[in-house]
């Protein structure tokens, strides 16, 4: 049926005006709700890294349970620049790294977390941010006491394919992680390659996602740009 | 008119074979192929589109009269998004390791074109009944094709069901069975679908395309 | 210069919106029966693409990131209104669709006829709203990357579709088993077009 213009415009005025205000009722009001979500997530990401938070699912609060691991475990944070100087009054957790990652590297804040393990040995554990396919992919990559091997790496996505990129966050792809080595013997940085399958697995490599390409390219390329910058930082520690 | 007539359990029927939206319809392809690399996102994805679609459904067909001609398709598609956003929303204050695993699917539901399609030629000319009914339906015919597409990929391709290693297990590999790992990638999932029409149509022969 | 075109031929053939990312399915199954309609359809989801992209580029960067609302006033640096990227996109999307069909079905009722309820359709078409969607995902600098992207993948639709379409006219002389004739056929057709375009894949330019 046709309307007058006049009934078109005030129909779709008042579905907009309600439907934003809707939205940004919902968006405002359970914001609080969704940063802590948010907050306790990262947490876990981070204790993932170097296998610690792993009952999570099973605490009676997830909550108390996962900044109970945080606080146990990561014992310091701090705030780096690309030449290895540290940066004082920065608080590394609420770093945001797409803002860092269009900055210049001379101008980035990298934050980095440290685990202290039981018996006495500390994991330097990198954030990374990177894009998929779809949306931003990002990850925690621990270091060993050595500072050149892998202790363990999470990685998570915002909107990958299911069943294909989006298996970067499942346990068989993220373990592949573990022992494998950023520097070759030299000392030179190397970075970890994600490559189809078929071509031979190296200890500077993992094998890809098979039918999530795109993904995997954006893994590695994100591997590169995040770890690459932090290379004088842990030559350093060394 | 009682509210399971015959003509209403049509509306459910028909779309599990002589209307199927995609086999016959064409409609939401792109969701198919993009969810049914394994089993449990084609299911869950099922859910959440049975979901959408007849609520939207339902909306859509009580403000049905007074919805301009001329702008339907933005008033559609707004009462879907808004819909898929708020659950969105409401998940991720609330329960927010569902809303990592759903998050992914909502672009997906927005731009699924059984929802909009269905809208179009069904809810804006009938009764909300009808339209719950027609929407409840669909999104069975949806979901039976999903997850019998991606039981063969999931199977074929990665030698697993639900995860489940099965092939593994029966110990396939130790006799030099390899996957298939063209399973896994889009092209596999149209293939499949067009065997799945062939099938279908050499027992119904109405959906026989004349030359 | 050099850069827009690389970004043209990488969105028209790399990256092709249907072979490459399977997106737009629906419609582009079920209008590719003849040449003549599936140019129609190919020519109408340029022409949105190449409108829609630029102007949700515009208000991803001027309204919905987080302080792109300086414009305005200094005090918006905060404001994050990226929850709204989704319904904006769509109703943008939706207003140029119907703005379509309208000048459609005045200049050429036949054409409108034919691609009947597909032409609303295109407002879901996933080729649209992953255009979108890529464009706010891989962060081009300016609009004018934005049109070229626009462009580039509209036009990799529009060949895909004319592609299919004269393979569909030829076929149609072809001895196929009943059960598989029309749609059956077809979705296979495109399952090896998808592998044969897979070669591209892989190509950096």
């Amino acid at each position: 049926m046709n309307r007058s213009n006049l009934y078109i415009f005030t129909y779709a005025s008042v579905m907009v005006i309600i439907v934003a205000a809707v939205l940004s009722l919902a968006a405002t009001g359970l914001k609080p709700f969704q940063d802590k979500n948010e907050e306790i997530a990262k947490k876990l990401d981070i204790l993932r890294s170097v296998e610690k938070g792993l009952d999570a699912a099973d605490a009676d609060s997830k909550n108390d349970y996962v900044e109970a691991e945080y606080d146990k475990y990561i014992t310091e944070s701090f705030v780096v620049k690309s030449n290895g100087d540290l940066v004082d009054g920065m608080d590394a957790f609420t770093i945001d790294l797409k803002k860092e990652n269009a900055k210049d590297v001379d101008e980035r804040t990298l934050p980095v977390y440290v685990c202290s393990q039981e018996n006495g040995d500390k994991n330097f554990i990198f954030p990374v941010l990177g894009g998929g396919l779809w949306g931003p992919i990002w990850g925690y990559v621990a270091l060993d006491a050595d500072f050149i091997s892998i202790a363990g790496a999470v990685f998570d996505h915002k909107a990958e394919t299911p069943g294909l990129g989006a298996e970067i966050n499942t346990p068989p792809f993220q373990d592949q992680f573990k022992g494998k080595k950023i520097f070759d013997d030299s000392g030179a940085f190397t970075s970890i390659m994600v490559n189809k399958a078929g071509i031979p697995e190296t200890i500077h490599s993992v094998d890809a996602i098979s039918g999530g390409t795109i993904t995997s390219k954006g893994l590695e390329q994100m591997l590169f740009d995040c770890l690459s910058v932090y290379q004088t930082f842990i030559n350093a520690q060394k | 008119m009682s509210l399971f007539s015959s003509k209403n359990m049509k509306l459910l029927s028909n779309p599990l074979n002589d209307s199927n939206p995609i086999t016959v319809q064409v409609l939401g392809i792109c969701s198919a192929l993009a969810v049914t690399a394994k089993v449990k996102p084609a299911f869950v994805m099922a859910i959440s589109v049975m979901a959408v679609m007849t609520l939207s459904n339902v909306i859509i067909s009580l403000l049905r009269k007074t919805i301009p001609n001329r702008i339907r398709i933005i008033v559609q598609l707004v009462v879907i998004a808004a819909l898929v956003i708020l659950v969105d929303e409401i998940l991720r204050a609330f329960v927010y390791d569902v809303s990592k695993q759903l998050s992914v699917f909502v672009g997906l539901i927005i731009t699924n074109c059984i929802i909009m399609g269905r809208l179009e030629a069904f809810a804006m000319a009938n009764k909300p009944w009808d339209s719950f009914l027609d929407g409840v339906g669909n999104s069975f015919g949806y979901a039976w094709i999903l997850i019998v597409v991606a039981f063969f990929r999931e199977l074929l391709g990665s030698g697993t069901l639900w995860g489940y290693p099965v092939m593994e297990k029966i110990g396939l590999y130790n006799i030099g069975y390899e996957n298939n790992g063209l399973m896994i990638l889009s092209p596999a999932a149209l293939i499949v679908v067009g065997i799945i029409i062939w099938i279908q149509r050499s027992y119904n022969k109405d959906l026989i395309e004349s030359k | 210069m050099e850069n827009l075109i690389n970004i043209f031929i990488r969105g028209a053939f790399i990256d092709n919106m249907i072979l490459a990312y399977f997106l737009g399915m629906c419609s582009y199954l079920a209008v590719s029966k003849t040449v003549k309609t599936s140019t129609g359809l190919g020519l109408a989801v340029i022409f949105v693409l190449v409108i829609t992209v630029p102007v949700n580029y515009l208000i991803e960067n001027y309204i919905l990131t987080e302080g792109a609302l300086t414009w305005i006033s200094p005090k918006f640096a905060d404001v994050d209104l990226g929850f709204l990227s989704f319904i904006l996109f769509i109703a943008v999307i939706a207003s140029i669709v119907q703005l379509t069909e309208m000048i459609i079905e005045k200049i050429s009722p036949t054409l409108y006829n034919s691609l009947g309820i597909f032409l609303p359709l295109i407002a879901v078409n996933c080729a649209i709203l992953g255009g979108a969607l890529f464009m706010q995902e891989r962060a081009y600098t300016n609009i004018g990357e934005a049109v070229s992207f626009a462009l580039g993948s509209g036009l990799g639709w529009f060949l895909a579709v004319v592609g299919l379409a004269a393979i569909r006219e030829k076929i149609r002389y072809s001895n196929i088993p009943a059960p598989l004739r029309g749609l059956g056929i077809t979705f296979i057709i495109v399952g090896l077009m998808g592998i044969a375009f897979m070669s591209f894949m892989g190509i950096k330019l």
